[in-house]
């Protein structure tokens, strides 16, 4: 008997056709890897399967009856959980506030918070999931708040819980622990899918797994009768090269020359403490790190958007420690911003408006304030070509492009200005694998022309394939450095959870660093 | 000199002026942590004004006058409602038409009912809820006087202010109602995935904050004036919102900082009898509580933080 | 709610010509068309009503002039607010910028002395633009530095400016006698009428320039809207200013200063409020006193958002409100409709078109139905 069957799912959205006549069941106590490329349209059957969209066609069954889910309420009601990619989380509000939101114990619409703190506890106890549930959300660790919602969702009586891309935000050894919460789940008799685009989790965690391609199932399988590539051919539907080709380069002089740099996040606090490093041209350095270990500030500093506090920055040898981001473009910074929508791209702006932003002000495109539309255009037109960005016309509103293409404007921008260093911030999140290739081909070709490149990643496979150094951030602080081939995944992992402490610039920088290397 | 002015009736003044301000204040509160701006406190607090005074001059009786504006407060706001959370509407631009239709509407409707621009006849009150009298000298008795003068003088509207604000501080934070309001200013989506109908939920806390500035206004014209002028709100809902956000987005805060306007605008009108040994022209009094408002805005609010959702239509996937 | 996001192609693409074309247009004739309901519910005749209010606003060049001549102003405060709405900020203070404007104007009008039109005219108009701007200065310093919303902060000072200039019309700048009032500007600080510019002569051979008490501010108006577009579509300063109002963290990473192209935004859109106050000033009163302005800096928020906040549109926008309001006395008048129902339809305006979607919204509810036929 499934305890969730979908039956020939159909949803259309403007334009595209999201799910085809999706089927799949789920046994109880099973855990099945829903895997995809971003766009497959894994979430949005989801996002059908918890009510937040109703289905074209198609039928949902649960427990081998059908029917009919219009809202989160009735999904919840059925059994069905779901931890969302985005938190569902209430930041302000405290751990047990979040997870008894909707169904909260006491009488005449009076909360009875001791009753409620104690289910919490009593829940956290019986799944092993440690958390404290007076912490308000805002103070956890990412880590810990996919906790609270896993435990909302067992709060709420789930008998099936749906992950969407539970490890993105994770570290490997996070992700690891979180393997072992979904299977202790599964003992106690829950079935859980996994919504995923990494091949190696797939490998791991799951019974069955499940391919999807351009809203249709294209294949299932199970771990043991298939590899990584087996998987990788099913999901994107021709062979991919897992890693790029690095070409020769030479490392040239040095460009960007970061000295003790210290430098205060949103909320005060000292998030980057004291940082040195240096890029040189013809090099590409990666910062590999857990997100929120001071990697924005740092690269917010170094293109201007952040006063550091103490310390100095300086490119080819000029300080621009306190230089605004209009200088810093003009000094030959270049940055791919980590966040394109919200920090990349103006979306109501057209294209051509777009691949000038930043240097909108400068011959040719503008002399004293008054802006020349057509010289604005050619350079649109060219870098539309050079960098296949896929539109009928530099008229097309940004908002009108699909993730790969708009990353493209980004890039085709930042990369045309011909910059002595790019900094470019988790370049390929949420790319296909196709976008991904392009942009890392695009990143290697600058460094072959002799640029710097500072590059930050929370893939590792990424840092990998790319770096020529790997300085390995932790709270702020660089604690590790090492030469392309020098390490591996597990090596890195070990050292951005804090594994090797933080001792290192304690003692006085990136000397101390060299000198360490050889113990590894 | 300053004998004459520091009086009980100084500060019993600043509690009756502080309230039309902390109802509308609340009420922004309400609605603001549920993520709407309510910019038409204004508009909907002189609709209950003029539509209380109305009811009240029909039929004299001022408590079916105060219900009546409570009643012209929710329909008002109901309508804010239906712009900013079905329709999506920018809610400050939304706030700004019902601000310039309760001008139109009163103004409209008084010529209509009365024959005449200006001010309305005066209508019944509603009178103080305690009478006691007195006392004669001595310490004792001064402090009864006191007590008696600021506290015990007061109209029914004033004490439901105080009351309101202490119950709605309560429900906010015991309430199952209060979670969902706090969670809804905050991540709507959250609310909305457990089962919450958020569109409900804010719907319930627009039409609240339109009932509480209903009431604001019946405060004004069945307990201050006596009767109806148009534009008589004069910027108080803004002074309103203002407290709120002085008040950091709670009910007891709001009307603290309510308070604190209110104050202002009773030393003002007191300090206007002493025209002779102080003599600042009257406008700069009246513009006191809007410089007091800038001051506010100037030293706190970079430091409050908004309800993160505040302002953001809710669209469903 | 989630099926009417979902319409077909071909029908979006249909409603976003209308959406961009014909929402204006539509929330207009809707919006008379409530008023009308509204009249009639009250035992008014409508139809006698804008017929009143058409014979009022366009019967004649003396009426068309004084529809032009309440446009003026309004297209001024309606390009003060575009310009603010086109970097992501609501100047809902405009009047008292416009105030602020006016005084200025009518202070120097009455000061200076001895200088030729061809000075005092220019002088005035800058001197009115740096008041607005200044007036606008404080909560776009408050915003910029520390956030604080700028609909409060410049509702505030449009209360404290009205009070200064109540105060100084009854105290220091007061003219002899009872009104409270400034003395009249000089002649040389006024702005003419148009019919003025042109001999007796010709105004019997071309009689549609007649037009009673507009005045030249209309063509200062004008020009201000040509240079507000130019600017927001061909200059750094316009392409910042929209970059912002978008979405400013991208602009930020494109090396443009929110906080100082939120200053400058702000204070631009004072200044044009202020000149507004000016042309007032100039051409119409020729003094300032309490009640100069009947709410033009609202007005200007209705206007901004009828021509979706493009300079060019504001000024058949303006046409269009200064007609209602030009008209109105007619209508109380002839068919004895109380002329706050100008405002309710102005009211009824905003709402149309700040909620798109009420204009769109039966056509998708039809959709809706006629999908749910079909599935």
């Amino acid at each position: 008997m499934s305890v969730l069957e979908l039956s020939e799912i159909t949803k259309v959205f403007p334009g595209v056709v999201a799910n085809d006549r999706v089927s799949l069941s789920l046994e109880r106590g099973e855990i099945v890897a829903l895997l995809g490329e971003n766009g497959a349209g894994k979430s949005t059957l989801m996002n059908v399967v918890y009510g937040l969209l109703s289905a074209d066609g198609g039928h949902v069954l649960v427990d081998d009856k059908p029917v009919k889910i219009k809202s989160p309420r009735q999904a919840i009601d059925l059994g069905i959980g779901m931890v969302h990619q985005h938190f569902m989380l209430v930041e302000p509000l405290t751990v047990t506030e979040n997870i008894v939101l909707g169904r909260e114990p006491g009488r005449f619409g009076v909360i009875d918070f001791a009753t409620a703190r104690e289910k919490v506890q009593e829940l956290s106890v019986r799944y092993g999931l440690k958390v404290d549930p007076d912490a308000r959300i805002m103070d956890l660790s990412v880590g810990m708040q996919q906790r609270v919602e896993i435990l909302k969702a067992l709060y709420q009586g789930a008998r099936v819980l749906i992950l969407d891309e539970p490890t993105a935000v994770l570290t490997p050894q996070e992700a690891k622990e979180l393997f072992g919460v979904v299977r202790s789940l599964v003992d106690e008799g829950l079935s859980v899918v996994f919504i995923t685009h990494k091949l190696e989790e797939v490998m791991s965690v799951s019974d069955r797994i499940i391919v999807m391609r351009d809203g249709r199932v294209v294949g299932e399988t199970k771990p043991s009768e298939t590899d990584g590539v087996g998987l990788a051919r099913m999901m994107v539907g021709r062979d991919v090269v897992l890693s790029v080709e690095k070409g020769h380069s030479e490392r040239v002089a040095e460009i960007l020359e970061v000295m003790d740099l210290h430098v205060k996040g949103d909320r005060g606090l000292e998030a980057v403490c004291g940082v040195s490093f240096n890029v040189c041209g013809g090099e590409v350095v990666a910062l590999a790190g857990v997100s929120g270990n001071g990697q924005t500030e740092l690269i917010e500093a170094i293109v201007g958007l952040r006063r550091p506090t103490s310390g100095m920055l300086r490119l080819k040898g000029v300080d621009i420690t306190h230089a605004s981001a209009r200088a810093s473009i003009e000094a030959g910074v270049s940055h791919i911003p980590e966040d394109r929508r919200r920090r990349g791209l103006v979306l109501e702006f057209d294209l051509a408006e777009n691949l000038v932003l930043g240097d909108h002000r400068l011959a040719p495109y503008a002399t004293r304030g008054i802006m020349h539309p057509s010289a604005i255009t050619t350079t649109a037109e060219k870098r539309i070509t050079d960098y296949d960005i896929r539109t009928p016309s530099w008229h097309v509103l940004a908002s009108n492009l699909s993730g790969g293409n708009q990353q493209k404007v980004v890039v085709a921008r930042e990369m045309g200005r011909n910059p002595e260093l790019l900094v470019a911030a988790q370049p390929t999140r949420g790319l296909d694998v196709g976008a991904i290739e392009f942009v890392h081909r695009q990143i290697l070709k600058e460094r072959e022309s002799g640029k710097a490149v500072l590059l930050v990643s929370l893939e590792l496979e990424e840092v990998l394939s790319l770096a020529d150094r790997i300085l390995v951030i932790y709270e702020g602080r660089i604690v590790r450095e090492f030469a392309a081939g020098e390490a591996d995944e597990e090596t890195l992992g070990y050292f951005m959870t804090g594994g090797g402490g933080t001792k290192l610039e304690d003692e006085g920088g990136t000397e101390q660093a060299e000198m360490t290397e050889g113990n590894l | 000199m300053w004998g004459d002015i520091i009086t009980p009736d100084l500060f019993a003044a600043a509690l009756r002026m502080a309230t039309p301000l902390a109802l509308a204040a609340i009420g922004g509160t309400i609605c603001e942590r549920s993520g709407v701006v309510n910019i038409a406190l204004e508009g909907i607090m002189l609709a209950g004004a003029f539509f209380g005074t109305v009811i009240a001059l029909a039929t004299g009786d001022p408590w079916l006058g105060m219900i009546a504006a409570v009643v012209a407060g929710v329909i008002v706001s109901a309508i804010h409602a239906f712009a900013s959370i079905n329709l999506r509407a920018d809610q400050v631009v939304s706030g700004t038409a019902i601000n310039i239709l309760a001008l139109g509407v009163t103004g409209f409707m008084m010529e209509r009912l009365y024959g005449h621009p200006g001010t309305t006849d005066p209508s019944a009150m509603l009178r103080p809820v305690f009478k006691f009298a007195a006392a004669d000298g001595g310490f004792l008795g001064t402090i009864w006087n006191w007590i008696n003068g600021i506290f015990l003088s007061h109209t029914p509207i004033v004490y439901m202010a105080i009351i309101i604000a202490i119950v709605a501080q309560w429900a906010m934070y015991k309430t199952r109602w209060g979670l969902h309001l706090r969670a809804l200013g905050e991540h709507p989506r959250a609310v909305d995935t457990v089962g919450v109908n958020v569109f409900r939920g804010r719907w319930v806390a627009v039409l609240m904050s339109g009932a509480l500035a209903g009431l604001a206004g019946a405060n004004l014209t069945l307990e201050q004036v006596g009767s109806f002028t148009e534009n008589m709100t004069n910027g108080r809902g803004f002074i309103a919102l203002a407290a709120n956000i002085f008040g950091r987005w709670t009910p007891v805060g709001s009307y603290l900082a309510s308070l604190l306007f209110g104050f202002a605008d009773a030393l003002q009108i007191k300090l206007q009898i002493f025209r002779g040994q102080i003599d600042i022209p009257s406008q700069f009094f009246l513009m006191l509580p809007y410089v007091l408002t800038v001051v506010v805005l100037a030293g706190v609010i970079g430091r409050a933080v908004a309800p993160a959702a505040i302002g953001k239509p809710y669209e469903k996937e | 709610m989630s099926e009417s996001r979902e319409t077909l192609p071909a029908h979006r693409a249909w409603m976003t010509v209308v959406q961009k074309v014909g929402t204006p247009l539509i929330s207009v004739i809707l919006a008379i068309g409530i008023g009308s309901v509204i009249m009639w519910a009250s035992g008014y005749d409508p139809v006698a009503a804008f017929a009143a209010l058409f014979k009022g606003s366009f019967g004649g060049p003396k009426q068309i002039g004084d529809t032009l001549l309440r446009a003026t102003p309004l297209i001024l405060t309606g390009l003060a607010v575009a310009y603010g709405f086109r970097a992501g900020l609501f100047n809902i203070g405009a009047e008292g910028q416009l105030f602020m404007g006016g005084l200025a104007a009518a202070w120097l009008g009455v000061a200076l002395t001895g200088l030729p039109w061809i000075v005092m005219v220019p002088l005035l108009v800058v001197a009115a633009m740096l008041a607005g701007a200044a007036w606008a200065f404080v909560p776009a310093i408050l915003k910029a530095r520390i956030g604080a919303h700028e609909v409060i902060t410049t509702m505030m000072f449009t209360y404290i400016g009205r009070y200064i200039v109540s105060w100084l019309v009854v105290g220091p700048l007061k003219a002899p006698g009872q009104i409270p009032q400034t003395d009249a500007v000089s002649i040389e600080s006024q702005l003419p009428r148009i019919q003025a510019l042109f001999s007796e002569a010709t105004l019997e051979a071309l009689p549609f320039l007649k037009l009673g008490r507009t005045h030249l501010g209309i063509v200062v108006a004008v020009i201000a809207a040509l240079v507000v577009w130019f600017i927001l579509k061909y200059t750094t300063l316009g392409y910042e200013n929209r970059a912002v109002g978008f979405n400013p963290w991208a602009s930020e990473t494109g090396g443009i200063s929110v906080q100082w192209t939120t200053v400058k935004a702000l204070c631009i859109s004072g200044a044009l409020a202020g000149l507004a106050g000016a042309v007032e000033v100039m051409g119409v009163h020729h003094r300032i006193f309490d009640q100069f302005s009947s709410g033009f800096g609202f007005t200007g928020i209705a206007v901004a958002l009828l021509a979706k906040n493009h300079p060019l549109g504001v000024i058949p926008a303006a046409i269009l409100f200064g007609a209602l309001s030009a008209g109105a006395g007619t209508m109380q008048l002839e068919a004895h409709v109380p002329q706050k129902i100008i405002l309710i339809i102005q009211a009824l305006v905003i709402f149309l078109v700040a909620a798109e979607e009420i204009v769109t919204w039966f056509i998708k509810r039809r959709q809706k139905e006629a999908l749910s036929h079909v599935g």
